[in-house]
């Protein structure tokens, strides 16, 4: 099937644009940047429409033995069975919308070319990401996308907190592909292969008290690189910084298809987390956790973006919740219409940004509906749809993780029940803050061109009928592991009378009476400074482990052992630069080398010492 | 006491004592002194275990030649730069306890240590047996000295010529 | 007494060829550098030189033809002592090739030069190759009597004449332990040859604790050849003293070599002690790891980062000698060599952007190198990024099979810290990358244009860790087959 062409195209485009992107003109650049996507597009429908797998069954290629090594060995495969042909339509549709709706927002900025460069490198890596067959190949695209989401984040690099937010990413997502990585070595000595469906086949044999230690530390290391990279606690502080992006790499990377990698490698390996309870309740708790406290922060931020990349962190801690729950359909049931429907927050908020002129407070904006009114209409289908309105996309996933979390344990589904009810809360803020009342800026409004608009208007029909359309639990049934949940009216009615409730709080905060927001905010203002500054997660960790570690290295790894200094015996002796007997004797004297000297002593003492102490006598 | 183990203690005392003093002592001249003291000493151990060859090298090559460039040289550059300096300095104490955790050490493993029994040289041909080694067991490692030697001198030339 | 006399046979040349090669041209250098006149040109020695390491590396295969030891010993002809070969030589042929504009840009272009790296050479083929102490003590020499040379070969240079007498000093205390070590072991074992020694402890005949003595000082020797921590003191000072491309083969060349006596000492004569050295190497890996690691957190020097970089890769290697099997001995030769490529190809950029006199050597001035000079930041970017251990490159899977040969041998915390140590590593690549691609170039003026060798040696190395990246089996395999030793 020629599966290899999918991932190749966005390199071609990547390769055409990099190196012929000096010379050619902006048109030119847009065609190979959206068309090679497109190309994608088309050949992963081409391939589905002739021959879907059946659920359990696969499309494997093998190209080349990669690794041959003793009795372990590994090649290069790409697979496409329904999970990853989910991945696939989610990953080339949104991102042939982004892109198109990126060459008109980006076209007066500097760099043209090489934004593409890097996006359509990003889209090769995401596609490598989710076709691989083995843990090898996955990790490539997951260092990939990592690596391209570092040059995105950092794309306005003038400005130095788009460059710091750059370097952040990279190093909180570097503790998270360490997790990986020793979980994929501990993986190969468990089960001497790192394939897919050869681990799942093993683990199902593999006798319990035999295997439960070593799965619980493989499942506990892939939650700390899906964390990583999907942004959980502990590891989430890095994708609100990660706005300072362009938009459309804020809808496609840190929304749509990157950040949910952590929750499609989690689904990957869900033959590894079933078999380990205590890692799998662990992602349960680490994805309510942030799921509850990252919809607080998002409450009383007045970013436009920094909100929805609040809810962008909410709403995966409700992927990983699901996860936890073992209702892995509908975890990647939610990463498909919350793609859609964040995708479509941000390339609103991406519209309304551009019509004022890179406005991004919410205090300047107000008034908009009248002005912008597909980008409001759109925005406003797609906050009904997070809001969990029902019939609407996200109700449909939503209600299934409510319902799964309910089965696990009821106390998570009221926890996750009140999530939502601030989560429709703070998006229906946005709304009312940005498109109704009067306008309090000062740039002059209008409506973005249809290359902008389209896009929106795609993804508020699919965020509309997403849900409805897309059966996507019952599509991947026999591919993950299922547990039964009969529907029950009762958790329905109330996870969607949560999201109403949201709504309606929030027109009355906002809309009724518009004072009664600050006045709430005054009489809590403990409270209130307390969230808005996230819970000063980042000074904590800059305080609790950037600063100590950078003290002992600094203060002393670096002054104590570094001595970068030229002897004063040989400032005064080498004048000329000959080597006499003199400087040689005179750096012997000076303290450097008496220093290092006196290292080296040590260090033998140790090791003669060690020698003669171990081993037992002999 | 037999007399050869006088002779031993006799230039083991100088081979030890010389040494110290080498390291001890402010003044150039009397260390560069003290040194070939030392030497003189394992000289005379070589002596003891009957290798004439390596007990006539030592005393031509080392005393003869290297120690009395050495003199030559601290004489003609006058060097006593050492002189106002404090040799040991504050970390004395640093160096005790290292070198008594390393004497333990060294003594734990000397009271486990099963020496081969001690052989005892022929007496004669010495000089053959030497050249024999050198030529044929050794060959390769004769040969390779002379390459150490040729990089030696290149180098020191090197970093001592002026430049042009 | 040994009556029966020895003769060598063409065999005996046949197994040393590489060797004789080197030697049989840096005499040949000698004497052309003092037959040409002192103000002519000296690049055509330098190309000369060319010649000769590529003759050496024919010279390899030959080698390795012929199977077997020589010379009595003295020399073995293995898979082992070929792999390290073609490492150090490649290495020299970078050197080279970087060495000759640099020189000429210093105007300090002396045959000498050449002759010195080939003479390195040897002594580095040597300690590969060398089944015996007595020869490992020699090569070990030559090597490092030329590296101190060659590092403070700038003479008016005030930080490179300190950095050669400092490692000098250094190097000599350290190579009096070693020789210390070695003397001990012929005296409790009578031999000096690998294999007898051996067999000399395994029969229990000679005092056994007084070995693992000697063991002990040769492995102080070595380490500080290698530059673990403790003794690491010295490399920083003379990696960003010496000239670029001398910090480059030093870092990578002498560095694999004593590497490979290393191994080979230790896993043929000592298995016995592994009970006593194993837990001295890991807690040396790891300081190793974490010394170099951090240091190079704060270095605002580009050499000097290197420097501590390779330190650190230092450790991982060690992680790898730790783990006293085939399996890691094979990593940590993968891993040499990916090293020596990527290393080498960032001090080969380095060499280039340094300028005259080596005044930019800081990461500031590496700032808006992607605008202004897109080929050589493309480069060292690849370098770079296999130095991170970025996936698809030779880098990454260096590491992979170190972490993996420790797994496989247990042991998971060293793995654990090990891997932590990279993860923290990506930080101090990532300001030079940043640099490079984050920011506007200080200056406007016209980049000079890079020199042939120098690009030679960049898209070569770039080209080979890409290469290992894909397909690492092309070298892995090799190194899995001769990761033992004659026994």
């Amino acid at each position: 099937m020629q599966l290899w062409l999918i991932p190749i195209f966005p390199l071609l485009g990547a390769a055409l644009n990099g190196f012929t992107g000096r010379r050619t003109s902006q048109g030119i650049q847009s065609a190979i940047a959206v068309g090679s996507v497109l190309l994608s597009f088309l050949w992963v429908l081409n391939i589905l429409l002739n021959s879907m797998p059946a659920p359990g069954a696969e499309i494997r290629e093998s190209y080349f033995t990669w690794i041959s090594s003793g009795n372990f060995s590994l090649s290069v495969d790409l697979v496409v069975d329904r999970l990853t042909a989910v991945m696939l339509l989610v990953v080339t549709g949104i991102g042939t919308l982004i892109h198109i709706y990126a060459t008109s927002y980006m076209s007066h900025e500097g760099g043209f070319y090489r934004f593409f460069t890097y996006l359509n490198l990003f889209m090769f890596f995401m596609l490598v990401l989710v076709m691989s067959g083995n843990f090898l190949l996955l990790f490539v695209g997951w260092e990939g996308v990592g690596l391209c989401s570092y040059l995105l984040i950092g794309f306005y690099f003038l400005k130095k907190s788009a460059s710091d937010a750059g370097k952040k990413a990279f190093i909180v997502n570097r503790i998270g592909d360490f997790g990986v990585l020793l979980a994929m070595l501990l993986l190969i000595n468990t089960f001497g292969s790192l394939d897919f469906k050869t681990i799942a086949d093993k683990v199902k044999t593999m006798p319990v008290e035999l295997s439960a230690g070593i799965l619980t530390a493989i499942c506990l290391l892939l939650l700390l690189g899906a964390a990583g990279k999907s942004a959980q606690i502990p590891l989430y502080t890095w994708l609100p910084d990660a706005m300072e992006g362009p938009t459309p790499v804020s809808a496609l990377i840190h929304a749509a298809t990157m950040v949910t990698a952590g929750v499609y490698l989690c689904c990957r390996a869900s033959a590894l987390f079933e078999h380990a309870p205590i890692a799998q309740d662990t992602v349960a708790y680490i994805g309510l956790a942030t799921a509850f406290f990252a919809a607080t922060i998002g409450l009383v931020q007045n970013d436009i973006k920094k909100v929805y990349a609040y809810s962008t962190v909410s709403q995966l801690g409700f992927m990983f919740l699901a996860v936890g729950s073992g209702a892995y359909a509908a975890a990647i049931f939610h990463v498909v219409t919350h793609a859609f429907f964040k995708a479509l927050l941000f390339l609103g908020s991406g519209s309304v940004i551009h019509a004022l002129e890179g406005e991004q407070d919410m205090r300047h904006m107000g008034g908009l509906r009248g002005k912008l009114p597909i980008t409001f209409f759109t925005l406003l289908m797609g906050a009904l749809a997070i809001a969990g309105f029902p019939f609407f996309s996200g109700w449909y996933s939503k209600e299934a993780i409510l319902s799964a979390a309910h089965a696990h344990s009821p106390w998570m589904f009221w926890v996750a029940a009140l999530t939502a009810m601030m989560t429709a809360f703070y998006v229906f803020r946005t709304i009312w803050l940005t498109f109704f009342g009067e306008y309090k800026g000062h740039a002059h409004p209008h409506e973005s061109p249809a290359a902008m608009w389209i896009p929106l208007a795609v993804l508020a029909v699919l965020s509309v009928v997403g849900g409805f359309l897309f059966n996507v639990p019952h599509f991947l049934e026999g591919v993950l592991p299922a547990h039964a949940h009969g529907h029950d009216m009762t958790l329905e009615i109330i996870g969607s009378s949560a999201g109403l409730l949201g709504i309606a709080l929030s027109y009355l905060f906002y809309v009724a009476s518009p004072g009664l927001a600050d006045s709430f905010a005054e009489s809590f203002s403990g409270l209130y400074n307390l969230v808005y500054n996230k819970y000063f997660v980042d000074e904590v960790y800059d305080a609790a482990v950037v600063h100590p570690l950078e003290r002992t290295s600094r203060g002393f790894l670096w002054k104590f052992l570094d001595q970068n200094v030229i002897d004063e015996g040989m400032v005064h002796g080498a004048s000329s630069g000959a080597l006499g007997l003199g400087s040689l004797l005179r750096l012997l004297q000076g303290g450097v080398v008496r220093n290092y000297a006196t290292w080296v002593v040590l260090g033998a003492v140790f090791i003669f010492s060690a020698f003669s102490l171990l081993g037992g006598a002999r | 006491m037999t007399l050869e183990a006088f002779f031993f203690y006799a230039f083991t005392t100088l081979a030890l004592g010389g040494a110290t003093l080498a390291i001890t002592r402010r003044s150039a001249v009397h260390a560069a002194i003290s040194l070939m003291v030392s030497l003189l000493g394992v000289a005379g151990l070589y002596l003891l275990l009957n290798a004439e060859f390596l007990f006539v090298s030592q005393i031509i090559l080392y005393i003869g030649g290297i120690l009395l460039l050495f003199l030559f040289v601290i004489m003609l550059v006058n060097l006593d730069a050492g002189r106002g300096l404090r040799q040991f300095h504050q970390r004395w104490p640093l160096g005790a306890a290292v070198t008594a955790i390393a004497g333990v050490a060294f003594a734990i493993l000397w009271s486990r240590a099963k020496l081969p029994p001690s052989q005892t040289m022929p007496d004669v041909g010495n000089v053959e047996l030497v050249a024999d080694t050198l030529l044929q067991d050794y060959l390769v490692p004769f040969e390779v000295v002379s390459l150490l030697l040729l990089v030696a001198v290149v180098g020191s030339v090197l970093l001592a010529r002026k430049r042009a | 007494m040994n009556p029966a006399a020895f003769y060598p046979t063409a065999t005996d040349y046949l197994r040393f060829l590489p060797e004789l090669i080197l030697t049989i041209g840096g005499v040949l250098l000698l004497v052309l550098e003092a037959l040409t006149g002192d103000n002519k040109d000296k690049s055509s020695l330098g190309y000369l030189a060319i010649a000769v390491v590529l003759g050496a590396m024919f010279a390899v295969p030959v080698a390795l033809a012929n199977p077997g030891t020589s010379f009595n010993g003295m020399i073995v002809s293995d898979g082992f002592a070929a792999f390290f070969r073609m490492v150090t030589l490649l290495v020299g042929l970078f050197t080279l090739l970087c060495s000759t504009s640099y020189l000429s840009r210093e105007k300090a272009n002396t045959g000498e030069f050449y002759l010195l790296v080939l003479f390195s050479l040897a002594g580095q083929g040597i300690m590969a190759a060398s089944n015996e102490l007595i020869m490992v003590f020699l090569g070990l020499e030559i090597a490092s009597i030329s590296s101190y040379v060659l590092a403070g070969f700038l003479r008016d240079d005030k930080r490179g004449s300190e950095a050669a007498l400092k490692y000098f000093l250094l190097g000599s205390f350290a190579t009096a332990f070693l020789l210390y070590g070695i003397s001990w072991i012929y005296g409790v074992t009578g031999a000096t040859n690998l294999v007898a020694i051996r067999e000399s402890l395994a029969a229990g005949t000679s005092g056994n604790s007084m070995a693992v003595a000697a063991a002990a000082l040769m492995l102080i020797g070595l380490a500080f050849k290698v530059s673990a921590a403790p003794f690491q003191a010295w490399a920083p000072d003379v990696y960003q003293g010496a000239p670029a491309p001398v910090s480059g083969f030093l870092s990578a060349g002498p560095k694999a070599a004593a590497f490979a006596i290393f191994l080979r000492i230790f896993q043929t004569s000592f298995e016995s002690f592994s009970s006593r050295y194993e837990p001295v190497l890991w807690i040396l890996a790891l300081a190793t790891m974490l010394v170099g690691n951090f240091s190079a957190l704060w270095q605002s020097n580009v050499k000097r980062m290197l420097a501590y970089s390779s330190i650190a890769h230092a450790g991982y290697v060690l992680v790898a000698v730790t783990t006293n099997s085939n399996v890691g001995t094979a990593a940590a030769m993968f891993y040499l060599a990916a090293y020596a490529l990527m290393n080498f190809g960032a001090f080969a950029a380095v060499t280039h952007l340094a300028g005259r006199g080596e005044s930019h050597v800081t990461i500031d001035d590496l700032k808006g190198l992607a605008s202004k000079q897109p080929v050589v930041a493309g480069l060292l970017t690849v370098c770079l990024l296999s130095l991170t251990g970025v996936p698809l490159t030779a880098g990454f899977f260096g590491k992979f099979y170190i972490f993996k040969a420790a797994i496989d041998n247990h042991l998971y915390w060293l793995s654990a810290l090990g891997l932590l140590n990279s993860a923290i590593a990506a930080y101090y690549y990532l300001r030079i990358l940043a640099a490079m691609y984050m920011h506007e170039p200080k200056t406007t003026d016209h980049p000079e244009p890079v020199p042939g060798g120098i690009q030679l040696t960049m898209w070569f190395s770039a080209a080979g860790i890409l290469t290992l990246g894909v397909f690492p089996g092309l070298v892995l395999d090799y190194a899995n087959r001769f990761a033992t030793f004659v026994k």
